[in-house]
């Protein structure tokens, strides 16, 4: 075959330049380590993801000093957490953070605006990557990839806390009597979990028809305290009152429990 | 001596009507490009209803990259076929046939697609595909949109026979001759879209038609994904290797020329072939469920897919300078003047070359594994693609239609000055809408989105700003559709205008380095057959089983998402009723 001589040199400069591309890759997949979306999580069944053990507790949870995970649903048309009706996604600065993001409808994408968080979100599949956040910031997070007639609205949104002002505070139960006697004190006993691994203070608030009990708590890593609340009835008619319990720990996250305490003879209807 | 028509009239009759149903596609697909452009930069609120942009947008995609170009270029390799082996067609009622699969396909698919448009139709209620060209399940689309496409591809599956059959006559006539380069063109470009197409055949023949016909619950998103892209990126080639044809062949022709190469034409073919689809992974890099040792296997193959594209830079630009040298041109960088700039046909390729030059580097970037994150579904990616579909192919065969229509028609050309006007503009065009759409991506601004304008943040852009991008896409998007609007009054002239003797032979020249000088092996279709599938099964075996292994063929549960069946629904209830006309 018949080569021409600058061609030949044509053809070594192209080779030269996919193995110069190939290597760069490499070197970005090797040596920065910038790893891919991949195969790493079990598939799960989309239909039942309320039953599946890390997708029925979604949002943040802390594994380590500074490590997290995010559980992330994605649906027609918004994020779990992340998106409206749900709150923001938060997780402090200065950690490691893991998403593990799937789908319970069609494909959708989990793209954080402005960096290279970016990956596709398949139903009955798992994206997991892990990022690392620096500095207290705000993030948007948008889906790019087509999900249906309102696929535009689909977005969301990360907030980045500073590492000593973010809580992970629950409130796993409430201990409240249903009814009392007009005239009895009633006592509501609340447990509080503070799910972080470091010692945190919080406030909790407790509202009962209208009037508000205020008491500061500091629970240790990992651990729960109980708070009560003493009700005074005596000056209150026979009714149905409501209360409430709030964490102000100036998160997004609401995190509250509320209830109903009759006063008196419960009414037969 | 002659003209295409008067040599083979009936062929010519069948390629005409090939490229009416591709310009009337493109007059389609370029009116919804306006309305993108207008609606999603907020130029003008074209949908009350922004659900609406999503039909437009599957019919821009559809009508433009499978309807335009493939009915395009069919009728390029029928030109290709019967002028390379000096034979017209074996049975035309054969062609015909093809001609009318494909007809059918399109029409049932289009039907599909434009229904969308109305919410409600009488008797059959609501039909749509709102599915974008990509149909990904679980978004499900109106079983006619799935076996349209079906019918489409099989079409083109006897359309190839259709060639192989011509090219097998011949050999038996011509034993001892070297397949004449434009149909080694065909015959290596068919193979590859035989193979590619199984991928696309099996996602909606098994899963996604009985799918939606009911007759499956569910289907596994990833693997019909997956198989979508195993014919998405060699589809690609199936639109480029015509163009490339239209460079190796018309160019230097036009350029007073002749080619400088025909072994190495055929070796780029050749590496077309075997490396076209090995490669669709490189689609969903960002893709859960595979493993990141099959994302690296496809990005080094499509790495190595950018050598026959770089061969031919060469070759074409080297056709060229041959070409202006034959007139008169002379000096370094001097010969470019000495190229005929007044000739449509000619300007238009040549710009179509050169953008898409710049739609490789954006490529290479698309296809760095790890870098693709800063980009996929950005809006960085059309950016990227109507340099490469919308512009070197695209802009390829409209300048090459201005060669071709006088050769089909007998007709000379309706305008060269408004073809040249034309061609100029969709460069000019092209250049603002592109870059404007490579910038907004690196903001992260998401492509398929009617509203990119969102409540909880804004994208800050580094230099200039979001809505003077904006402006340069719409400013971009107009001239293009201008640009169409002209073309399609030179081709609507042309077919009105009289008939002419002035029009020059068809006959292509013999290339510089001719066949004699290419090694046999090179026309050995089945070897390279063979090693295109075996790379393709290594390539697509085990991505494929993990992928089944994994999730199941029928995939790990979940629902499908109509974007509308209710018309399944009320013909159901009409039957059980009793009410159906029987
Ligand atoms: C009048 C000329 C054109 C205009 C104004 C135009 C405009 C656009 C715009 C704005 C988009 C992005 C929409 C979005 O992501 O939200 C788009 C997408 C697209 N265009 Fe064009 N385009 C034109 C011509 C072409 C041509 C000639 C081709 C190919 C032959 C083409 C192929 C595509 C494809 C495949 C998409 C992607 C569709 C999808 O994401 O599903 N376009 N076009
Ligand atoms: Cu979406
Ligand atoms: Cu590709």
């Amino acid at each position: 075959m018949n080569v021409h001589q600058y061609e030949r040199y044509w053809l070594i400069a192209a080779l030269v330049l996919i193995v110069a591309i190939i290597a760069t890759v490499t070197y970005g997949a090797v040596g920065i380590g910038i790893a891919m979306i991949d195969d790493s999580e079990e598939t799960v069944d989309p239909d039942a993801l309320g039953e599946h053990e890390r997708f029925s507790e979604t949002g943040t949870h802390q594994v380590g000093e500074n490590e997290y995970e995010v559980n992330v649903i994605a649906w027609q048309f918004s994020y779990e957490p992340g998106g409206s009706p749900d709150p923001p996604i938060e997780v402090p600065a200065g950690s490691e953070v893991t998403f593990y993001v799937t789908s319970e409808d069609v494909i959708h994408s989990f793209s954080v605006v402005g960096t290279n968080v970016n990956t596709m979100v398949i139903p009955g599949e798992v994206a997991t990557m892990t990022v690392e956040f620096d500095e207290a910031t705000e993030y948007g997070l948008l889906c790019n990839e087509y999900c249906g007639e309102l696929h535009h609205d689909m977005e969301g949104e990360i907030i980045v806390h500073p590492e000593e002002e973010f809580d992970l505070f629950e409130i796993p139960a409430v201990d409240a009597p249903e009814q009392v006697d007009a005239g009895e004190e009633a006592e509501i006993t609340v447990t509080l979990a503070n799910e972080r691994h470091q010692e945190r203070s919080t406030t909790l608030a407790f509202e009962f028809d209208g009037d508000e009990q205020r008491e500061d708590v500091t629970v240790d890593g990992e651990s729960t305290e109980e708070v009560t609340f003493t009700v005074d009835t005596t000056d209150l008619e026979d009714d149905d009152y409501s209360w409430s319990v709030t964490v102000e720990d100036g998160m997004e996250r609401t995190v509250d429990e509320s209830g109903q305490l009759t006063v008196g003879e419960p009414e037969e209807d | 001596m002659s003209t295409y028509v008067e040599r083979f009239p009936a062929e010519a009759k069948v390629i005409r009507s090939a490229f009416y149903v591709s310009f009337v596609s493109l007059a389609i697909g370029a009116l919804m490009g306006l309305l993108q452009t207008l609606h999603r930069t907020g130029m003008f609120e074209v949908f009350s209803e922004p659900g609406t942009y999503y039909t437009v947008l599957t019919t821009h995609g559809v009508f433009l990259v499978i309807a335009f170009t493939i009915w395009f270029l069919v009728g390029v390799f029928v030109w290709a076929v019967t002028t390379s082996l000096d034979r017209g067609v074996e049975s035309l009622r054969f062609t015909w046939s093809w001609y009318g699969l494909m007809s059918l396909g399109t029409a049932l698919a289009g039907i599909a697609i434009l229904a969308g448009f109305v919410d409600d139709w009488p008797i059959v209620g609501d039909v749509s595909a709102d599915v974008l060209f990509t149909f990904y399940a679980p978004l499900q689309a109106h079983p006619m949109f799935y076996l349209g496409l079906a019918i489409f591809i099989v079409g083109t599956w006897v359309a190839g026979v259709d060639w192989f059959r011509s090219w097998w006559v011949w050999k038996q006539e011509n034993p001892d001759e070297r397949i004449p380069l434009p149909t080694f063109m065909v015959l290596t470009t068919m193979l590859m879209w035989y193979i590619a197409t199984l991928g696309v055949a099996v996602a909606v023949l098994a899963f996604l038609l009985p799918w939606s016909l009911g007759l499956l619950e569910t289907v596994n998103p990833l693997l019909t994904r997956t198989l979508f892209w195993f014919f998405g990126h060699p589809v690609v080639y199936f639109w480029l290797m015509p163009a490339y044809m239209m460079w190796y062949l018309l160019l230097p022709k036009i350029s007073g020329g002749r080619l400088f190469s025909d072994p190495l034409a055929r070796v780029v073919f050749i590496l077309f072939l075997i490396l076209s689809v090995p490669t669709g992974i490189h689609h969903q890099y960002l893709d859960p469920g595979i493993s990141e040792g099959f994302k690296f296997i496809a990005m080094t193959n499509t790495m190595f897919l950018l050598l026959p594209s770089l061969l031919t830079a060469f070759t074409v630009v080297a056709s060229m300078e041959h070409g202006a040298r034959q007139r008169g041109g002379e000096g370094h960088f001097g010969w470019l003047k000495a190229l005929p700039w007044g000739n449509p046909a000619f300007t238009g390729m040549a710009l179509a070359g050169l953008m898409f030059a710049a739609g490789g580097f954006s490529g290479m970037i698309n296809a760095g594994m790890n870098i693709n994150y800063l980009v996929h579904n950005s809006f960085w990616v059309p950016g990227h693609f109507h340099l490469t579909v919308g512009t070197a192919v695209a802009l390829t065969f409209m300048a090459s239609t201005y060669w071709f229509l006088p050769q089909l028609t007998g007709r000379k050309l309706f305008s060269r000055p408004l073809a040249l006007v034309q061609v100029v503009l969709w460069f000019v065009g092209m250049t603002f809408m592109s870059n404007a759409m490579h910038r907004a991506g690196l903001l992260g601004i998401p492509r398929r989105t009617a509203e990119p304008w969102y409540d909880g943040f804004e994208f800050e852009a580094g230099v200039g700003s979001v809505g003077e991008l904006n402006a340069q896409i719409a400013l971009g998007g107009t001239l293009l559709t201008l640009s169409v609007a002209i073309f399609l009054v030179v081709v609507i002239g042309t077919a009105l205008n009289g008939k002419s003797s002035e029009i020059e032979t068809s006959v292509i020249p013999e290339p510089l380095s001719g066949p004699e000088d290419s090694p046999l092996v090179l026309d050995n279709l089945k070897l390279w057959t063979v090693i295109a599938v075996v790379l393709v099964v290594l390539a697509y075996t085990l991505p494929l089983a993990s992928i089944i292994d994994r999730g199941g063929l029928l995939g790990p549960g979940g629902r499908a998402f109509p974007m509308s069946l209710d018309s399944l629904v009320v013909l159901a209830q009409l039957a059980t009723e009793g009410a159906l006309p029987r």
